[in-house]
């Protein structure tokens, strides 16, 4: 059992995410008997290896390398398989997963499912279980390839695992690929150092029946007075109305607020996908009927338009 | 330059999405497919067509190059072929596989990388970033993978210099740029901007310009999956439990919902 993290920043300690897929690991590994690998990629892995350690890993794999891309780190994976001989590889949600874990598997003649809410045993293998249709539906999936079954987890498949600050790991240092130069970084992305949607507690986000781009200023007022941030659904970033920033759902970003107000938004699932597990969803919409609905914990039935401006009031007097 | 477009025929996820809505989204007694029978339209994934409209900025903007759309399934899935030789494609194949395990990437790629070799000389192949049925963007990758091509994901935008590419990607962290080398495989995401729409002429035209048909055994022997095999669909039953505040007017409805929030504590993060 590996569970394989592409990417730590410089010293950095694990991430949760990486805490979690050790916990799904350990569970698994109890099931199926054999000891937990983690293999870890960046610059400076020491915080992260005693992290690992700590958290449940016998061996620690470790690939110290700055700037690696997406040809490299898929190196150093399959010699991270080959060399834990791993059967099951957990990668935790993350950029690289998308890229990493199907190349992964096809390198080392594995199969790989991404997105995996649940892992089952069946016959002495495991079955992967993801969304699909945006969460309209869950799939199950058997693995048919010889090689490794390589999983991508989806948030919360596992509790991280209780901390165990005197264990230690048997680590062992893994080669560093020759670059093979065929895509080069020109513009990294500007990463702001502002707050990020992720991590916000409120949310304000709007759809298309806010009716108009300029309407969207009315969420931004309401975040503003209420201390929280601005999402939208995609529908209204593909018409420019909002950034891809602020994009919430399958296909943007996945958040977890306690309050998120759903705004003329109809509730399709590859939205819900981004705020499924938010604390409250309050939803303002005109259509009784609206699959928001079904998600939300609060409603108001009626004119985006009409209630913003209200609620922009109260927001105002409170603070 | 040779450029090969690979499109797939997915269930209409709005469509699915209205179904799973009223309560009426089912799977049928195989277990492993949605009973929606001929209610919800096949169409073309939608970020194939706009990996489509990707290859013809490519062309627009100067370069010369001929453009190939593939798809890879069952026998009616070759229809959504026409509307991309509408939209401006040279030529069109349809690698019919009957084994066409739902939800194996790992397959597809494969039977798409046996058109690459058979080719002979594509030097960029362009994908969607997922198909909007399992949601996964398996095939791209495998693909690069298989050809030992370079692999670029998520892509807003590119243009072609040589045998260069310079690719605007779309990142959580916002929009980055890289450079890559041909053979290239690149997905496209939705950020290209909407595909140009087919006139009725070009429409007329391509019906009279059917798809080279493969056979899947041509390029693999077996029948099976190869990566992964769906077992089993199911249907979560989400139960609403909202309450919907009563109000005379929208400034009542409004103070209502803010004194719930307040006194669960809500709002005072
Ligand atoms: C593969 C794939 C990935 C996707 N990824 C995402 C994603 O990441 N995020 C995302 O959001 N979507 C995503 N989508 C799109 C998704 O399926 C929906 O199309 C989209 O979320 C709809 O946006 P919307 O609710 O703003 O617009 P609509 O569906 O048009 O809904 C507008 C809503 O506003 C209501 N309304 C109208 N007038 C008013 C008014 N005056 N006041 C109040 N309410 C009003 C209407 O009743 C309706 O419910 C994806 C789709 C696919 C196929
Ligand atoms: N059966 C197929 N035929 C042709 N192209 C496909 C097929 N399946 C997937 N693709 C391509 O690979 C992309 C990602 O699909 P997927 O891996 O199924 O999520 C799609 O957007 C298509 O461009």
């Amino acid at each position: 059992m590996l569970v394989l993290v592409p990417s730590i920043d410089a010293g950095a300690p694990l991430s949760d995410a990486a805490a979690e897929a050790l916990g799904a690991a350990r569970e698994l590994a109890q099931q199926r008997r054999c000891d937990v690998a983690c293999a870890l990629i960046g610059p400076n892995l020491a915080a992260a290896t005693a992290d690992a350690a700590q958290l449940g890993a016998d061996t620690v794999l470790t690939a110290t390398g700055h700037a690696l891309d997406g040809d490299a780190r898929v190196s150093i994976a399959a010699n991270a398989v080959a060399q834990a001989q791993a059967r099951v590889v957990l990668l935790p949600r993350g950029p690289h997963l998308l890229e990493l874990a199907p190349r992964l598997a096809a390198r080392t003649g594995g199969a790989s499912v991404i997105g995996v809410t649940d892992i089952r045993h069946v016959d002495n293998d495991v079955h992967a279980i993801a969304a699909v249709f945006g969460g309209a539906a869950r799939a199950q999936y058997a693995f048919r390839a010889s090689g490794p079954r390589v999983i991508g987890l989806a948030p919360a498949v596992a509790a991280p695992p209780d901390r165990d600050p005197a264990r230690t790991a048997t680590t062992i240092e893994l080669a560093i690929p020759q670059p093979t130069g065929r895509v080069t970084t020109l513009e990294p992305a500007a990463a702001s150092s502002g707050p990020r949607l992720e991590n916000a507690k409120l949310i304000v986000s709007g759809g298309r029946g806010l009716q108009d781009g300029e309407n969207y200023a009315l969420i931004r007022e309401l975040a503003d007075g209420l201390g929280g941030m601005t999402g939208a659904s995609r529908a209204i970033v593909d018409d420019g109305w909002a950034s891809f920033e602020q994009q919430v759902g399958l296909t943007g970003k996945i958040v977890t607020p306690d309050v998120y107000f759903a705004i003329g938004i109809s509730g399709a699932s590859q939205h819900m996908a981004g705020c499924a597990t938010a604390r409250c969803i309050v939803a303002v919409n005109t259509d009784p009927d609206a699959p928001i609905f079904k998600f939300a914990d609060y409603g108001i039935v009626d004119d985006a338009l009409e209630v913003l401006p209200e609620l922009v009031r109260l927001a105002r007097e409170r603070a | 330059m040779h450029i090969l477009v690979c499109v797939k025929q997915v269930l209409d996820p709005d469509g699915v999405n209205s179904y799973a809505f009223w309560g009426r989204l089912t799977v049928d007694p195989s277990g492993r497919a949605f009973d929606t029978g001929e209610m919800v339209p096949r169409i073309i994934n939608a970020y194939d067509e706009q990996a489509v409209e990707a290859a013809l900025q490519i062309r627009d903007a100067g370069i010369d190059c001929r453009i190939t759309v593939v798809t890879v399934g069952n026998e009616e899935s070759g229809t959504i072929l026409k509307r991309c030789v509408a939209m401006g494609a040279d030529d069109s194949f349809h690698i019919v596989d009957p084994g066409a395990g739902a939800g194996d990437g790992f397959r597809a790629a494969a039977l798409l990388a046996g058109l690459v070799t058979e080719l002979g000389d594509i030097d960029l192949v362009l994908c969607g970033r997922q198909g909007s049925d399992y949601d996964q963007g398996t095939v791209p990758a495998v693909l690069a993978e298989r050809l030992d091509a370079a692999l670029v994901t998520m892509s807003a935008g590119l243009t072609v210099h040589g045998d260069t590419l310079r690719v605007t990607r779309v990142t959580p962290l916002g929009e980055e740029v890289v450079r890559a080398t041909t053979p290239a495989v690149v997905s496209i995401s939705n950020e290209i901007g909407t595909p140009r729409y087919p006139s009725s002429r070009r429409m007329m035209q391509a019906r009279r310009q059917p798809p080279e048909r493969r056979e899947a055994n041509a390029y693999l022997e077996s029948t099976s999956a190869i990566g992964v095999e769906l077992t089993a669909l199911v249907v979560p039953d989400v139960q609403g439990h909202c309450e919907i505040i009563d109000g005379a007017t929208p400034a009542e409805k409004s103070q209502r919902l803010m004194q719930q929030l307040d006194e669960r504590g809500l709002l005072s993060g």
